[in-house]
C-alpha cells in the first residue's frame, strides 16, 4: 500500500475538524476491512486516514423511546449478539449475523458498512425495511437523513466529506408485527447474496388483515430498494400465497439489477420475486405469532 | 527426543533462520541452517485413537503426522515463511492486454524511485524460453504479449510496499493484436496463430504435431476398430460436454526465495513438488548447470497439481545476480487467479455405439483442451493431458479411438490439477450413460454393471487391467447409500457415476540408516505437498525394520543429496517413493540380521527383529538392541545404512476404482440443490496410514463439489474477473454434504505391502454424480459446468414453457 | 509517516517501528519474526492470517499494525503453554484436522477462541464459526472431529 499520514483522534469533535480540514485528501476509517482491501488494490490512495478506533461512545446500543440507538462504531458482532436487539428486533441483529465471517463481524461497524455503501450488503436492507434514520456530524451541526435517502449509488451516499455517520436509529415495531431477513446464496456459505429482501408486516389482530408491510430488496440494484407497489398490494389485505407472490411479481418491476458472478440480472429479478414472496410468508408467520 | 538436525552436507554459507518458538523447546529450537536441508521433528506418541490395525504394527496405523507439531504450532517454514539477511523482494509487472505487440518499454522513472533496486525485462535476460516440458514460454515476455497476466517486466525493492509503486512507473506501449479466447475457434482456418514457429520449440513433441492451426499437441488412443463397431451398433448417441476454469485453489500462493553464494552457487527455496525437477528446470532457464543450484525442500500449503513449475523462480534468480541479495516474490492471490495452472476448460463430444443388448461397442472421443497461451505448464512429455483416455470410462469398450487437442489461446495458460482431464472426461462419460440409459429404456445402474470393465479388458492405452474389483466397488457405493428407496418427497434425486485411477509411476531415492543411538533415519527427498507421505514413509521404516514408529526419523533431503525423484504427483509417491523406502528398509534389514548374527554368533536367518531389539529365535533371551548393532557395525566401518532407488516406467496393471452415489434436493423455485447423501465408494488395497488415506478422499471430494458446483473462474475476452476469494468462491465448512466412504479392500497392489493409491480418485466422478440425481430429481440435464442454481432455474422455466411436466416428478419412475 | 507501536503478543512485550500502511500479518511475520500466521487471500476471506487482538479473532491482513498499539494479540505460536501443545492442536494431530499445514494456524486460533467461549459446540456452532477459515486439503471433515474431539478432552480436564 502507499504510504499516508495516520491520524487517530480522540473525540468526535476532533475528528470532525480533521474531516473538514482535509476534505477530500482524507479517507476515515472505522473497522477498515473494505478500506483496507480498497488501498491494497490502489482503488483508494488517501494521503490521509483518519481512524476512529480511538472515539469513546460511539459504540452504544440504546433502546430510548420506542427506538433502538446502534452507535456507528458498534461492530456487527455487538449488533448480532446484543440482548436490546434481539429481545426487540430479532430480525435486526439475524441479518447482521449474516455479515460474512466471524473476523469481519468482529471489526466491521455498523456506520463504515453504512457509509461504504456497497449494495449488496445484507444490513442496510433490514435498515430499509424497518425505516430507519443514519445520523450524520459535521463541525457545522447534525442531520439524521431516512435510510431511504442515504444511499445515492453504488458507493455512494449523501455523506459528505467532512460528515461522520454517528448513529442509526431503528424505531421498534409496533405490536403483533414480524420482520425478516432472507439471504439466498445459492453456491456457497460465505458469500455477498445473489439477492437479500427483507420484510416486516404488522397485522391488524382484530381483521387478521396487514396493517402495514415494508419491502426492502438488496444486490438488485445501485442501491437497496423499496418495493412500493407491493407494499401497497398488501396494505389491507390478508395474505395469502396468490397475494404474496403477487406483492414479488412487483416488486420485481422495480429491480434493476447486473450480471455477475452470483447470478445474471434476469435470474436475481426472478428471485427478487421469490424471495419477496417468501420474506413477506415468513414476516406474516412472525406476525401472528406475536403478540 | 525431537529436535531439528544438521545434515551432513559441507557447509558453504551461513544463513540464519528461526526455525521454531523457545515455548516448544522439546519440539525444535533455533537453529543455523546451513546448505542442506530443513529436518522435520519427530512427533510424540501420537497414536492415540487405537484403532483396529491390520495384521501389522505400524501399518495400518492412524498415526498422527510426523510434521505435526510442526504445522499446528506454525513452526513449519513454507517458502514464504523464509528469512534471510538482506533479503529483498520481488514483483512482476503483467501484461493488461491478452494479445498485443511490445513495441516500448521505458524503465527509466522506475529505476530512478527511491529503494528500487533494479528493474528488469527481456533486453536484461537471456533469450530462452521455458517450460515444463516444451520450453515455449519466455521469463519474460520479449516482443509479445499473449495473455492478460503474463509478466513483462519486474522490479527489486527493499520495501515490498514499495513495489506496486515501482510498477506503476513502469511504461509499456502495446500495439494490439487479434485474439482468439475459445479452443473450437482457434482451431479453424482464420484464428490468428498465437505460435506459428511451435514445431521448433525446444522438446516440442513431434509425434503429437498438427496441421490445425493452434493445435499443438493431437494424442490419439485406439483400441479395435470405430468403424466396424458402429456399423455393429444398434443406436448411435452423440453427446456434447464443457467445462470451466478452476483454480487449484491452495491456500498458499507460490513463494520463491532465491539467494546466491559469491561462487555463483544458488540456493532455492519454491513452493514446488518436484525439487530435482526445477533444479533441472531452473538451470536450463537461467543457463547455470545443476550443481550450482541447491533446492531446499520446503513444506508447501497445498499443490493439487498447481506447483510442479518454476513459476517466478528465475525472476528472482535474475533479480539475485543484479542486485547481489536474496531475493523473494511472493505471488498475490490476484496473480495466481489470473496468471497460476488452472485446470484446462475442456470440451468433450462423445460418439458411442451401443447394441440391441445394451453394450457399448463403440466409442469416437473429441476431446478439446484450451491449453491457454503457453504449453509450459504441461509437464507429460506428449504436452497434452492424458486424462483425455479416460473418454471409455471405467467400461471394457472393444473399439474406442480417442482425440486429445491441446490448444493455444489467448487464455490464461492452463496446467495440472488433481487427476488432470479426469473430472472433465468423467463428466462428459458417466453423464452420457444416464442419458443413454435413458434413451435405451434401461435402469443407470444395470446399463453400468452391463459394460464394467473385467479383468484382462484393455483400457484405451492398451493396458489390460487385472485384479479388476469395479462391480464390487459400484456394489458398495449403492448398497450404502439410498438407491432403490422410495423418494421421501419431490425433487429429491440419486445419481451414480463410476470413474478409474492408475498408480503412478516414476523414479524416487530412499537412505536408511540406524544411527548410533538406535534411531532409524529415513532421508528421503519426496516434498511434503500435505498429503502426508513422509508419515507413510516413516510407518514403512517401522514396519519392515520392526521398530516402534517413534524411534523412526525422517530427514528432508535437498537435492543434493540424491541424483533423482520425481516428486509428488500422478498419484505416485506412496508407491513409487513408498517402494524406495521398503526396500532400502528391507536391505538395511538384511544387513543388520547379517552383523547381528556375528555378534550373537548364530545364522542371519536365524535373526528376529521385534520392537527395535534384535534376538535370536530360538532362544530370545540372547539379543542385543539396534543401538547395540549400530555400534558395532560402525566400529567396523560398515555403518548400517542402505540407500535405494526406486524406478518404475510401466504403469501397473491393476487400476483402483471409484464409485459414488449421490441424493440431492432440488428447490424448483430458486434452481438451488441441497447434498443430503454423498456415498464414495474405494476398491483398495491394504491402507498404510487409515487417518491420511480417509484425509485424501474426504479432501478430493469436496474438491470436486466444488469443481462441479461451486467454483467457476469467469474469464470473457481473456480477462479474468475473480480475481480474490471473495468472488471465486472456494467450499466453505459449512457447504460440506453428510458422507459415507466405504472401502472394498484386498491386500493387493504394488504399494508396499500391498496398496494402491488413492489421492486422485474422489474428485473425478462427484460432478457426474451430481448432474445424475439432478436429472432423476427434476428432469434437468445440465452438460455444461458448472451446474449452478440459475441453470437448473433456467431450465426448469423451459421445461414448463413447454409442456405440461410437473417439475419434481419422479419420471423415472424409480 | 513512522509510528512506535507497543503490543503484547503471546505475553510478551514488543515494540516496533511501522510505517502506518504496515499490516499487522507483515508486522508479526517480518518485524517480530513470528511466520507462524500465514497469508493466504489477502482479502480477509480464507482466515489464514487469524490472530486474536484483545480477545476477538480478526483478519491481520486487513488490520493496520498502528491499530494494534496497546493491544494484545495472540498468534499461533502463543497456543501451547509450557512446551505442552493446547488440546486443540494436539486434537488437530490426532483426528487429522490438518494435511498440507498452511491453514493450521489461523484454524488453530479460531478453534481455541471457539471453544473459550463455548465449551460445547454442537456441528452447527463449530460450522457457523468456522465458516471464515477455509481449507482446501481435509475437506473439514476431520476439522470438525478435531474440534469436537478438543471440546471433549477440555471437558474431561476440567472435570477432573
Amino acid at each position: 500500500m502507499n504510504s499516508f499520514e495516520f491520524r487517530q483522534p480522540d473525540t468526535v469533535e476532533e475528528a470532525l475538524t480533521l474531516l473538514h480540514d482535509l476534505g477530500e485528501d482524507a479517507k476515515v476509517m472505522a473497522g477498515g476491512t473494505a478500506l483496507v482491501i480498497m488501498m491494497k488494490q490502489r482503488l483508494v490512495m488517501p494521503d490521509c486516514l483518519i481512524s476512529l478506533q480511538r472515539l469513546r461512545g460511539l459504540d452504544q446500543i440504546n433502546a430510548r423511546n420506542g427506538e433502538l440507538q446502534l452507535g456507528a462504531l458498534t461492530t456487527h458482532r455487538a449488533v448480532e449478539r446484543s440482548e436490546a436487539v434481539r429481545g426487540r428486533l430479532p430480525s435486526l441483529a439475524e441479518t447482521y449475523a449474516h455479515v460474512a465471517t466471524i473476523r469481519i463481524r468482529n471489526v466491521a461497524t455498523v456506520g463504515g458498512a453504512l457509509a461504504h455503501a456497497d449494495p449488496n450488503q445484507d444490513p442496510p436492507v433490514i435498515l430499509l425495511a424497518l425505516d430507519a434514520q443514519v445520523g450524520l456530524r459535521s463541525t457545522a451541526g447534525s442531520r439524521q437523513v431516512p435510510i431511504g435517502e442515504f444511499f445515492t449509488d453504488y458507493y455512494e451516499t449523501v455523506r459528505q466529506p467532512d460528515e461522520l455517520v454517528t448513529e442509526v436509529v431503528v424505531p421498534m415495531l409496533p405490536p403483533r408485527s414480524g420482520s425478516v431477513y432472507l439471504k439466498f446464496l445459492p453456491r456457497t456459505a460465505d458469500d455477498y447474496a445473489t439477492v437479500g429482501v427483507a420484510a416486516t408486516v404488522t397485522v391488524d389482530p382484530a381483521t387478521g388483515t396487514c396493517r402495514e408491510s415494508r419491502i426492502a430488496m438488496g444486490c438488485v440494484a445501485a442501491t437497496p430498494v423499496r418495493a412500493p407497489e407491493a407494499e401497497a398490494l398488501v396494505r389491507g389485505q390478508r395474505l395469502t400465497p396468490e397475494l404474496a407472490r403477487e406483492a414479488g411479481a412487483l416488486a420485481q418491476r422495480v429491480t434493476d439489477p447486473i450480471s455477475d458472478a452470483r447470478g445474471s440480472a434476469d435470474y436475481k429479478r426472478a428471485m427478487a420475486g421469490v424471495f419477496v414472496r417468501r420474506a413477506l410468508e415468513q414476516a406474516w408467520q412472525r406476525a401472528m405469532a406475536a403478540v | 527426543m525431537g529436535g531439528i538436525r544438521q545434515t551432513t552436507q559441507a557447509t558453504t554459507q551461513d544463513f540464519t533462520r528461526a526455525y521454531g518458538r523457545d515455548t516448544i523447546g522439546r519440539f525444535y529450537e533455533r537453529v543455523n541452517i546451513e546448505s542442506g536441508g530443513i529436518f522435520m521433528t519427530e512427533a510424540p506418541s501420537s497414536d492415540r485413537k487405537g484403532r483396529e490395525a491390520m495384521t501389522y504394527n505400524a501399518v495400518g496405523k492412524p498415526i498422527g503426522r510426523v510434521e505435526g507439531p510442526a504445522k499446528v504450532t506454525g513452526a513449519a517454514a513454507y517458502s514464504a515463511d523464509i528469512r534471510l539477511p538482506n533479503m529483498i523482494w520481488g514483483k512482476a509487472l503483467r501484461s493488461p492486454l491478452p494479445h498485443a505487440r511490445i513495441v516500448r518499454i521505458d524503465t527509466s522513472a522506475a529505476e530512478r524511485l527511491p529503494g528500487v533496486l533494479a528493474v528488469l525485462t527481456a533486453k536484461d535476460l537471456p533469450d530462452l524460453l521455458i517450460g515444463r516440458r516444451v520450453y515455449d514460454m519466455p521469463v519474460l515476455a520479449r516482443d509479445r504479449v499473449r495473455f492478460i497476466g503474463e509478466k513483462v517486466a519486474m522490479v527489486a525493492v527493499e520495501d515490498p510496499d514499495l513495489a506496486d509503486e515501482a510498477l506503476a512507473h513502469i511504461e509499456v506501449e502495446y500495439d494490439e493484436l487479434p485474439a482468439v479466447f475459445d479452443a473450437q475457434e482457434a482451431m479453424k482456418p482464420d484464428a490468428p496463430l498465437l505460435h506459428p514457429q511451435y514445431r521448433l520449440y525446444p522438446h516440442a513433441p513431434a509425434k503429437y504435431f498438427s496441421d490445425l492451426p493452434n493445435v499443438h499437441s493431437h494424442v490419439t488412443w485406439q483400441l479395435g476398430d470405430v468403424a466396424q463397431g458402429f456399423a455393429a451398433a444398434a443406436q448411435v448417441f452423440e453427446h456434447t460436454f464443457t467445462t470451466h476454469y478452476v483454480h487449484q485453489g491452495y491456500i498458499e500462493p507460490h513463494a520463491s526465495v532465491v539467494a546466491l553464494e559469491s561462487d555463483g552457487r544458488a540456493h532455492v527455496w519454491l513452493s514446488n513438488k518436484m525439487p530435482f525437477r526445477t533444479r533441472e528446470l531452473l538451470a536450463d532457464a537461467v543457463r547455470i548447470p545443476q550443481e550450482q543450484i541447491l533446492v531446499h525442500l520446503t513444506p508447501i500449503g497445498g499443490d493439487f497439481g498447481g506447483k510442479g513449475s518454476l513459476m517466478d523462480l528465475p525472476l528472482c534468480y535474475h533479480l539475485a545476480r543484479r542486485t547481489g541479495r536474496p531475493v523473494k516474490m511472493v505471488m498475490t492471490y490476484t496473480e495466481e487467479l489470473m496468471a497460476g495452472n488452472p485446470r484446462h476448460p475442456t470440451t468433450v463430444v462423445l460418439r458411442t455405439g451401443v447394441t440391441r443388448e445394451g453394450i457399448i461397442i463403440a466409442r469416437e472421443a473429441k476431446v478439446i483442451f484450451n491449453s491457454g497461451a503457453y504449453a509450459a505448464f504441461k509437464p507429460t512429455p506428449v504436452v497434452n493431458i492424458t486424462g483425455a483416455s479416460q473418454a471409455a470410462g471405467a467400461y471394457g469398450i472393444p473399439n474406442i479411438r480417442i482425440d486429445a487437442y491441446s490448444v493455444y489461446t489467448n487464455c490464461v495458460p492452463a496446467g495440472h490439477m488433481r487427476a488432470p482431464g479426469d473430472p472433465q472426461v468423467t463428466f462428459a462419460v458417466e453423464s452420457a450413460m444416464d442419458m443413454m440409459a435413458e434413451a435405451l429404456g434401461i435402469e443407470p445402474l444395470e446399463f453400468r454393471r452391463r459394460n464394467l470393465l473385467r479383468d484382462g479388458d484393455r483400457l484405451p492405452s492398451g493396458h489390460p487391467v487385472e485384479h479388476v474389483k469395479v462391480q464390487e466397488t459400484l456394489e458398495a457405493a449403492v448398497h450404502s447409500s439410498r438407491w432403490g428407496e422410495s423418494k421421501p418427497r419431490p425433487n429429491v434425486g440419486r445419481g451414480l457415476a463410476v470413474s478409474h485411477r492408475h498408480i503412478g509411476i516414476g523414479d524416487a531415492n530412499a537412505q536408511v540408516t540406524v544411527e548410533g543411538d538406535g534411531a532409524v533415519t529415513l532421508l528421503t527427498a519426496a516434498p511434503d505437498t500435505g498429503t502426508g507421505s513422509h508419515t507413510v514413509l516413516r510407518q514403512i521404516v517401522a514396519e519392515t525394520l520392526s521398530v516402534p514408529i517413534e524411534q523412526v526419523r525422517v530427514q528432508v533431503a535437498t537435492t543434493d543429496a540424491f541424483e533423482a525423484d520425481s516428486g509428488a504427483g500422478g498419484s505416485r509417491v506412496t508407491h513409487v517413493a513408498g517402494q524406495a523406502t521398503y526396500q532400502a528398509a528391507e536391505e538395511l534389514k538384511t544387513l543388520i540380521r547379517e552383523v547381528a548374527a556375528q555378534l550373537l554368533g548364530c545364522q542371519p536367518n536365524d535373526v528376529t527383529l521385534s520392537g527395535g531389539r534384535c534376538a535370536v529365535a530360538a532362544d530370545s533371551e540372547r539379543g542385543l538392541s539396534l543401538a547395540d548393532v549400530a555400534r558395532a557395525a560402525l566400529a567396523h566401518e560398515r555403518p548400517l545404512t542402505v540407500q535405494k532407488t526406486y524406478r518404475v516406467a510401466e504403469y501397473p496393471h491393476v487400476t483402483g476404482f471409484t464409485a459414488q452415489a449421490v441424493e440431492l434436493e432440488v428447490d424448483p423455485e430458486t434452481g438451488q440443490m441441497t447434498l443430503l447423501d454423498v456415498v464414495t465408494a474405494h476398491d483398495v488395497g491394504t491402507i498404510i496410514n487409515p487417518l491420511g488415506h480417509q484425509g485424501q478422499i474426504e479432501g478430493g471430494l469436496i474438491q470436486g463439489i466444488g469443481f462441479g458446483m461451486i467454483e467457476e473462474m469467469r474469464a470473457e475476452d481473456g480477462r479474468v474477473s475473480t480475481l480474490s476469494l471473495g468472488d471465486y468462491k472456494l467450499p466453505n465448512i459449512k457447504d460440506i454434504p453428510p458422507l459415507k466412504t466405504v472401502l472394498v479392500q484386498e491386500q493387493l497392489g504394488p504399494v508396499p505391502f500391498q496398496g494402491k493409491s488413492i489421492g486422485e480418485s474422489s474428485i473425478t466422478p462427484i460432478t457426474a454424480a451430481i448432474a445424475n440425481a439432478l436429472y432423476d430429481a427434476v428432469g434437468v440435464r445440465i452438460c455444461d459446468l458448472p451446474i449452478t442454481a440459475e441453470k437448473v432455474y433456467r431450465a426448469l422455466q423451459a421445461q414448463q414453457g413447454v409442456g405440461e411436466e410437473t417439475p419434481g416428478e419422479d419420471r423415472r419412475g424409480r | 509517516m513512522t509510528h512506535t507501536i507497543r503490543m503484547r503478543v503471546n505475553g510478551k512485550d514488543y515494540t516496533a517501528d511501522v510505517p502506518s500502511q504496515r499490516l499487522l500479518i507483515d508486522c508479526l511475520r517480518y518485524d517480530l519474526g513470528l511466520t507462524g500466521t500465514k497469508e493466504g487471500c489477502s482479502v480477509g476471506v480464507c482466515g489464514a492470517c487469524t490472530v486474536m487482538m484483545d480477545g476477538v479473532l480478526v483478519s491481520s491482513c486487513l488490520t493496520l499494525a498502528v491499530l494494534a498499539d496497546g493491544k494484545e494479540i495472540t498468534t499461533v505460536e502463543g497456543l501451547a503453554q509450557d512446551g505442552k501443545l493446547h488440546p486443540v492442536q494436539q486434537a488437530f494431530i490426532d483426528y487429522g484436522g490438518f494435511q498440507c499445514g498452511i491453514c493450521t494456524p489461523g484454524m488453530v486460533v479460531a478453534a481455541k477462541a471457539l471453544l473459550d467461549q463455548n465449551q460445547n459446540p454442537s456441528d452447527d456452532d463449530i460450522k457457523d464459526w468456522m465458516m471464515g477459515n477455509l481449507c482446501r486439503c481435509t475437506g473439514y471433515y476431520k476439522i470438525i472431529e478435531s474440534i469436537r474431539g478438543a471440546a471433549t478432552r477440555m471437558q474431561t480436564e476440567r472435570v477432573s
